[in-house]
Order: C-alpha cells, then structure tokens, then sequence
C-alpha cells in the first residue's frame, strides 16, 4: 500500500515538473522593451573566480549601453546561466538559456564546457560570441552561430615562439595545467618552437588545485631552460612565478593569457613578478578609455582588479550591442549575418573584424613585460 | 646531490602538511570508523579564518612578529577547532547508528556546505594572503632551505609531538585508545564517550586548521576549493602509512610526499598523481593494512 | 498486493515519461534527459553497492570507457554508433573485472579507496593520451541512425536514453530476484557464511563489478553521440559521487527508490538554479538533513515483502559490512 501511495507521489512530482517546466518558459523572458540576452559562464566551481570577472565586465557593459539609451530603443537584459565548465552542466544551462529565447549568447570560458553548449545554440540558431575559449577546435567545428572574439591559440604560440627565438631562447620549458585551454596552447607553442629551430627541453603539467609545485621548478632548475613557458590559468601562474624565482630557476619566463591579470603579480609578489613575460591581446594601459575601464571596474566592485578575461567580455557585450543597431532587428538571422559583417569594430584592446571562420581576421597578440608593477608592451 | 637534498626539504614541507591532515583522517576513522571527506574544507576554514585575523591585525607587514603569527595559529586552531566539534554534534553524532554509507554521505553535504559557504562568505576569487613569510635561508650542498621551511617543519613537529604525548601520557588520550579498541567496554567502564569523539574532532580540526594557516602564509594564496584535493592526498597518505594508526599518517604523509616529488623527476608532471595513485593501489592490496596499520581480523 | 495495483503505478509513471517532452521545454527536456542518464548509471552502481555491498567510488571510471570506446570508434574509425555497443560492452567487462579483482581481499573502507584511485587513474589517462584528446577531450562525434533516420535532436535522445533506462531497470530489477542477486545480498550480509553456503564469492564480486561497469559503459556510449562531445572534465570524482549519492539517497538495493534519487539529484540543484551561489550550500545541507532524518533512504529496498517486516530490513541494512562496530555503538548508546 505505501508502495502504491509513493509511486503515485513520484508520478504527480514528475507530473508537477513537467508543469513548472512550461511555467518556466514564460518566466525569465523579456518583456516587450527588454531584449534578453544569454550569459554562459561558470559562476561556481574551480573556475568561478574567472567566471564572476566576466560576469562583472558584462554587467558593466550592459549598464553602459542602457544608460546610454539601449539598443533599438530597448533595453538589454542578461540571464545568466551556470556553465561551471563543466560539458553536461554546460549543455543544460544552454538549454536553459534556449528555452528563455535568448537573442543571443555571450559567454565561454572553458574551451572543453563550450565545445558541447556551442552546438546547442548552433541547433537554436542563436549567435554566440564567446570572449575567452580560443581552442582552435572550436572554429574546427564549422558553426556559423558562433563568434570568437579572443586570439586564436596557434597564433598565441607563435607569437611566444617569435618571441622566444628573437631573445636567443633555444632551450624551452613548456608547462600547462591540464586544462583543454592550456594543454592547446602548450601543444601548438612545441610545434611552433621546433619550428623555429629550439628544443623543447621539458613538457610538463601542473595540477592547478595544488600549490606546491616545487618538484616540478627543482627539477627544471636541472635542466637550465633559456625560458619557460606556462600556458595555464593565473592562480597557478602567479605561484610558478614565485616558486621559480625563489629557486632561482635561470631563464625568462613567460606565461599565456590565462595569467594576464593584475591578480598574477599580486599572488607572485611584485619583486618575483618584475620581468615576467606575458602573451596577450594587450588591453587596459595602452588604448584611450581602457584605463577608465580599469578605474570604473574597481570602483564598482570593491576595488576588485579586472580578471584575464573582463575587457574581452566587456567588449562582446558591446560588439552585440554595435551588430543588434546595424542588424536593426533582433531577428537570429539578422544578428548573424550583422555579426558576420563586423568591419573594424573599435573595442577595448582589439579592433574586431570577423574572417570566413567567424574568428579575428588579425592576430593581435603581443608580449608584455612586467615592470615596476605594471604590464609594459615588450620589444 | 643538491636536487636529492632540494627535493628532500621541499618534500618534508608538502609531507608536513599531508600529515597534519592525514592525523584527522586518521583520528577520527580509529575512534567511530567514519571517512570525514569534509576535512580537507576544514584545512580551508583554517586558511580562511588564519586570513581574516591576519588582515584584521593589519598583515605582517606591521612588524607584528613572530609571536603575533603564532597567537593567530593557535586562535585560528581553537575557532576551527570548535566548529569540527560543531559539525561533529549536529552532522555526525545523530548517525553513529546508521549505516555506514549514510554517514559518508552526509559528510560529502558537510564539504559542499563549508565549499560554498566559504565561497559566500570570502568570495570565489583567490585572496592573496595578508602574510607573506622569508625567504631567506641556508645553503646547504647547493641548495637552499629557508628558515620558513625549517620553521614550518619545526612547528608541525611539535604538534605532532604533542599529540603523541596528549595520546600517550593523558586520561584524555587513555579514553581515546580505549574507545578506539572498545566502545561497549568503555560506556561501561564510565567514560563519557560523546565527549571523547568531541575531542578527538577538535584535535583534527585544529590540526588541519594549522596546517591551513600555515600553508596559506607559506604560498601565499587562498580560495575555497583548496581543501579538496589537499584533502584527497591527506586521504592517501593516511592510508599509505595504516588508517587509524597515528605514527602511520605521519609517515605516510612524508612518504607520499616524497613518492610525488620522484613521481615528477622519473614520470614528469603530467603522470605524477597516475603514480601516487597506482602506488596507493598497490600497497593496498599487497599490505592492506597500510604500513604501520594494525593487523586487523575483521569479518569481510 | 495483487499484480494489477502493483503494475498499474509504473504505467502512470512510463506513461509521464512518455509524453513529458511535450509538456516541457528543450531546458526540461534536457533535465529530464540527464534524469535519464542517472536512472541508468544509478541502476548500475546499485547492482555493486546496493545489491553486492562493494563500495565503489570511481563509478564514473565505467561511464568514461563506454563514452571513450564509442567516441573513439566512431571519429577515428568511423564506425557505426550501434556496431561500437558491443565493443565498449566487452571493454568495461573487461575493465570492471581489471579493477574489481584486486580488490577482492580488501575490507569495504579500503575498498572504496582502492576504487577512487582506479577512477582517477582512468580520468588522468583520459587527460594524458593523445587517443582520448587529451584534456580538450573528443568533439565532433557523429549522431548514430536507425537505418535512414538520423538521431538528431533532443527529442529523439530523450526516447533513446528513455528506452536504455527501463531496459536496465528491468534487467537489474530482474537480476536483484534472480539466484545471482541473492547469492550478492547473502555475501553482502555475511560473506563468510555465504561462502561456507557453496556461494563463489570471487566470481561473484566479479560479476557484480562487470554487470554495473556494463550498464555505466552503455549510458557512457549513449553520452558521448548525446552530447557529441566529452572531456574529462564530465569524469571526475564529483561525478562518481553524484551517482552514489543517487544510489543511496534513494536507498540502496531498492530500484524504485534507486529511479527517486537519481531524479533527485539532478533536478534539485536545477531547482535551485535561481539562487545561484546558494545552491550547492542548501543542496549540501539538505543532504545533511536527510540522512539525519531518514538515513536509509527514501525509498528503502524490501527484499520479502510477504517475510520482513520494515523495521527487520533496516537493520539488516545497517548491519552491512561492519556489524561489530555497529552492534558496539548500539550497546554504547543503549
């Protein structure tokens, strides 16, 4: 009898689901003067700290466009939706996003959890640009949905490699933090270094939830890298860099985008940071209105420095924003082709125009130097 | 010889802290059987709360000293320390009955509860931490040891020590050993056991709590998912060196330690935990009893 | 309890099932579809734990070779989606045997630990090896067909995992009466005595491993056309425990509560969605709070119904594995 009484919860529960299911899809979606606008980001888990910068940037950016009087006369409206870089959560939180009829999607952090979620919304065709995932196996998969605002990986090795080879650098460390991202990079900068005539002395990995990496540093110090290059996430990068210095490891060190963040000089400590290398889309201190970025973000958040990835967020916010008034419709096919046609879009560090594979025509990676606390543009 | 002496020392921090957390690990499981996955987000909670304190006495760079980081330690063990007594008497008490799972389960909602709190509390972002010690040291055939290191050896052998003799030379650790060998026999003999386990969760807290702290001034940052693995590797070496045997979690500590390091020399960075793993497979099934374990006949 | 008022529930709830993905939204849909996913690995990991009392924590080791195996074949070698079933069957056989024989000596504490090194070692592989793509993992796994109609959207997804889900159901609920599943429940409750009954503990443990690495390969091959791409990141110890956590959450050896919990686990924290930070804090407290209050599940299994009374069963439940130290905290408590 309690069998009996229990299945039937089960049914009505599953039944009541189902209803708050439809329920849920009016709920959330805009109403007539809103267009709303989907956030895939992980905003709990491993990778939260990154996740809430970008969610930071686009609600700076997004406030900036409706205080400025919207777009089509409407205002914009995020829903943010919990990818926490993970493939399963990231397919049902693009699902979700789907089912409110999002306009379209920023967001895309973890190449791994916006491999799966970009199929989803290509299925929905709904256009998604992501500021931070630049695995090259994202364009690879031939999507016309999907944008990629940030320099691609192959180009980021190359420009280490140039940089490596130009400083006489032959013997190179390669180190990566088993992220797809990082493990990427790490990849194409051995192909790219080899190329150019050096030898990849160590390829090594880190796992980027521990901090002591001091086998690891002792045991490059026994090879006598001429640099090393760590392709990882910034938390991990700024104690490598301190752990190298204090071990006195010879050689430059560089490190990948992932680390360009105040935050790396912060955890290294300013003396073990001076000199750092750094591959990036340059951002902040050298465009016109960047440092105002950088004042404002803190101001908002508590004096919270910018992550690696909050000027790329702010600005795909903006580049939706720039492509919804040329499109002049929210129409999917509208905002696609107005995408597709970005022509030297100004934004904070990047002039952004879209080649045949939706990603930046020009690469604008450079390498920067740590000096007196601050990001230099290296010669 | 200077990568041998190198590694050596850089291994007895990291096997230092292994220990301290493996101690939890191992105290608890002696006493009521129970794995506590949320000990490593105790060793969190140290490092958090060490953290505020430290930035609420104005950091190190005030000239506080040494004696002022020390009473932040010991502070930070005894907050933690009750809040292990805390989670014992609502969380795990009421369970003693239960079956084993269901225990194991309910510490897995404790780590999500203490992950995310923290994460509320401080932020998702990494908090450098306020202190940031010397790295001024000696040399030693080439390489180099700082006196951070020695300190941090040389405190977290004392509490070592002093939790030998707290087990060995008190009533309190008499009750602990006798309650560890006996439950029945020990209500009867008049022990008040729930205070015994009480204890012995403060010791562990505070024990993780230290290593917290100390690991936090010794890297320099902090977040909230930092107990995990940390947490997971203590796990490892408590086994290694025989669950429930307390000179065994310190050596196993030590030891997995060690086996990371050569694990990184030999097989490089990227196979490193495959072999601690493996390892942990091995002498599990060879010496299940781990190292220093006793020989248990126990009914399968 | 005639058969009539036993069945007639389990039609309503197949019935739900079966229209459900016109009642909701592709966001629902998907959720139901996860549900789905668990019901199947849940079942599997109960056949080790619930029914042959082996604690396993490296579950999702089983989910990751049938994802790979299928994900593998099909981009590399370019085979069909149903031809690589019966390989990533054979393999996690293969593997479940692998990984249960060693640990046949050890006590159930080891046991699990034994498990959860297996299944990191399974995830770091995963990483490391040029085969398995290494971190990013493989994408671009083509969608499986039935003769000329492709396998495509959600929709048909839902219906495939739905029909995966009631086959194992069906299969262990079949297994869990069979003489195999009470061979697992007497060497749950008392292995020397089972053995002493003629039972072939090894080869029972065994059996139990490779059947609940079988079901967790298949819901792996089923995940990987799903979602078309995998990475090690769906691998990781925090999988392997979601999918305990179902088994026992909804009580272990029982299947309907097995079906509950694995329905739990994955709408709860979607439920909560909106309160963002906060949800896997109230998720973790809420854990806390059920097995204060009704530790043996939500479902508890009944093993006889016409024989033990509710009360007996717990306690035989309770009982598992580490009578000594339980009949100690009884008396100390008493």
């Amino acid at each position: 009898m309690k069998k009996w009484g229990s299945v039937v919860v089960a049914a009505l529960l599953s039944l009541s689901l189902a209803v708050a299911g439809c329920a849920n899809q009016g709920q959330g979606a805009a109403d007539a003067n809103e267009i709303l606008v989907g956030v895939l980001l992980p905003v709990t888990g491993n990778n939260a700290t990154d996740g809430k910068d970008m969610q930071n940037a686009i609600e700076m950016a997004v406030k900036k466009v409706n205080d400025s009087g919207g777009v089509l006369g409407k205002k914009l409206k995020i829903e943010v939706a919990d990818d926490g870089c993970d493939p399963q959560m990231a397919t049902t939180a693009a699902n979700k996003l789907v089912s409110q009829n999002v306009v379209a999607v920023v967001g895309g952090y973890c190449s791994g959890a916006t491999l799966p979620s970009s199929g989803v919304f290509k299925n929905a065709n709904i256009p998604m640009i992501v500021p931070a995932a630049n695995s090259a196996k994202l364009p690879a998969q031939g999507y016309d949905t999907l944008f990629l605002i940030n320099g691609l990986t192959p180009d980021q090795a190359q420009t280490a490699a140039d940089y490596m080879a130009a400083n006489q650098a032959k013997k190179v460390a390669l180190i990566h933090d088993n992220s797809a991202y990082a493990k990427d990079l790490a990849d194409f900068a051995k192909a790219a270094v080899e190329k150019s005539g050096g030898t990849v002395i160590a390829y090594e990995a880190i796992n980027p939830e521990e901090k002591d990496f001091s086998a690891l540093v002792t045991k490059l110090k026994g090879l006598q890298p001429d640099a090393t290059y760590f392709t990882g996430y910034y938390a991990a990068g700024g104690l490598l860099v301190k752990q190298f210095k204090q071990k006195a490891v010879p050689g430059l060190f560089l490190v990948g985008d992932g680390s360009f963040s105040e935050d790396v000089i912060k955890i290294a400590g300013a003396d073990n940071a001076e000199g750092l290398l750094i591959t990036a889309t340059p951002t902040a201190e050298f465009i016109e209105g960047a440092e105002a970025f950088t004042t404002e973000y803190k101001q908002t958040y508590n004096n919270l420095a910018p992550g690696p990835f909050s000027a790329l967020s702010y600005n795909a916010v903006n580049l939706l924003a720039d492509a919804l008034k040329r499109a002049n419709s929210t129409e999917r096919d509208a905002i696609k082709k107005a995408l597709k046609e970005t022509k030297d879009f100004q934004a904070l560090g990047q002039t952004i125009s879209f080649n045949a594979q939706n990603t930046l025509d020009t690469s604008n990676f450079a390498v920067l130097k740590v000096t007196g606390g601050k990001f230099i543009l290296a010669k | 010889m200077e990568i041998l002496v190198q590694t050596l020392a850089d291994g007895l921090v990291i096997g230092a802290f292994y220990s301290l957390i493996a101690l939890g690990y191992t105290m608890v499981f002696g006493i009521i059987k129970l794995l506590n996955f949320a000990h490593g987000d105790l060793y969190m909670l140290g490092a958090f709360v060490g953290y505020s304190l430290l930035s609420m006495i104005g950091g190190g760079d005030s000239g506080m000293g040494l004696f002022g980081i020390l009473v932040v330690l010991l502070l930070t063990m005894v907050i933690v320390g009750i809040a292990g007594m805390g989670i014992e008497r609502i969380a795990y008490r009421p369970l003693l009955l239960a079956p084993r799972l269901s225990i194991l389960i309910t510490a897995i909602g404790v780590s999500l509860f203490l992950e995310n709190g923290a994460m509320i509390a401080w932020g998702a972002q990494y908090q450098v931490y306020p202190l940031q010690l010397s790295h001024a040291g000696i040399n030693l055939f080439g390489a180099t040891i700082t006196y951070t290191q020695i300190g941090l050896v040389l405190i977290s052998a004392l509490l070592m020590l002093g939790l030998h003799l707290f087990i060995n030379r008190t009533l309190y650790g008499k009750a602990m050993r006798a309650i560890a060998h006996d439950q029945t026999a020990c209500q009867l003999m008049g022990i008040n056991v729930h205070k015994v386990i009480g204890l012995t969760f403060f010791i562990g807290a505070s024990l993780a709590a230290g290593a917290g702290t100390m690991a936090g001034a010794y890297y320099g940052t902090v977040n909230f998912m930092m107990g995990f693995i940390i947490g997971l590797k203590a796990f490892t070496a408590a086994v290694l060196g025989g669950i429930g045997s307390i000179p065994g979690a310190m050596l196993g500590g030590l030891l997995l330690g060690l086996m990371e390091t050569a694990g990184t020399f030999v097989f490089g960075g990227s196979w490193k935990d495959v072999v601690a793993f493996s390892l942990l497979i091995l002498i599990l099934v060879l010496k299940p009893t781990g190292i220093m374990g006793e020989k248990v006949t126990e009914r399968m | 309890m005639n058969g009539y008022r036993k069945k007639l529930p389990v039609v309503l709830l197949l019935l739900v099932a079966a229209i459900l993905p016109f009642l909701a939204n592709n966001y629902w849909l998907d959720v139901a579809t996860l549900a789905l996913f668990y019901i199947v690995l849940a079942q599997g990991l109960n056949v080790v734990v619930g029914f042959a009392g082996l604690l396993d924590l490296g579950y999702a080791a089983f989910f990751a070779v049938g994802a790979y195996t299928t994900g593998i074949l099909m981009t590399v070698y370019g085979w069909s989606f149903w031809l690589t079933l019966p390989v990533s069957i054979a393999l996690a056989a293969v593997v479940g045997v692998i990984i249960g024989a060693p640990t046949l000596r050890l006590r159930s504490d080891y046991l699990a630990i034994v498990t959860l090194g297996f299944g990191e070692i399974i995830r770091l592989l995963a990483i490391n090896l040029s085969i398995t793509g290494s971190a990013s993992g493989i994408y671009g796994i083509p969608r499986p067909s039935i003769g000329s109609y492709v396998l495509a959207g959600q929709l048909d997804f839902y219906y495939l995992i739905l029909v995966i889900a009631i086959l194992a159901v069906l299969a262990v609920k079949r297994l869990g009466t069979s003489r195999i599943g009470r061979a697992w429940m007497y060497i749950r409750e008392d292995e020397d005595a089972a053995e002493a009954m003629g039972i072939n503990r090894i080869n029972m443990k065994l059996l139990a491993y490779s059947i609940g690495a079988v079901i967790g390969s298949l819901a792996g091959s089923v995940f990987a056309v799903k979602m078309s791409a995998i990475a090690p990141l769906s691998f990781s110890f925090t999988q392997s425990i979601m999918i305990l956590l179902a088994v026992v959450l909804g009580g272990l050896g029982s299947i309907p509560g097995v079906v509950l919990g694995a329905v739990l686990v994955i709408t709860l924290p979607e439920l909560l969605r909106s309160v963002e930070d906060w949800r896997y804090l109230i998720f973790g407290i809420a854990l806390v709070a059920m097995m204060l209050f009704r530790p043996q599940g939500l479902w508890p299994a009944r093993y006889d119904a016409g024989q033990a009374a509710s009360g007996e069963t717990e306690a035989a439940l309770s009982g598992r594995g580490d009578d000594d130290v339980n009949v100690d905290a009884e008396k100390c408590n008493a």
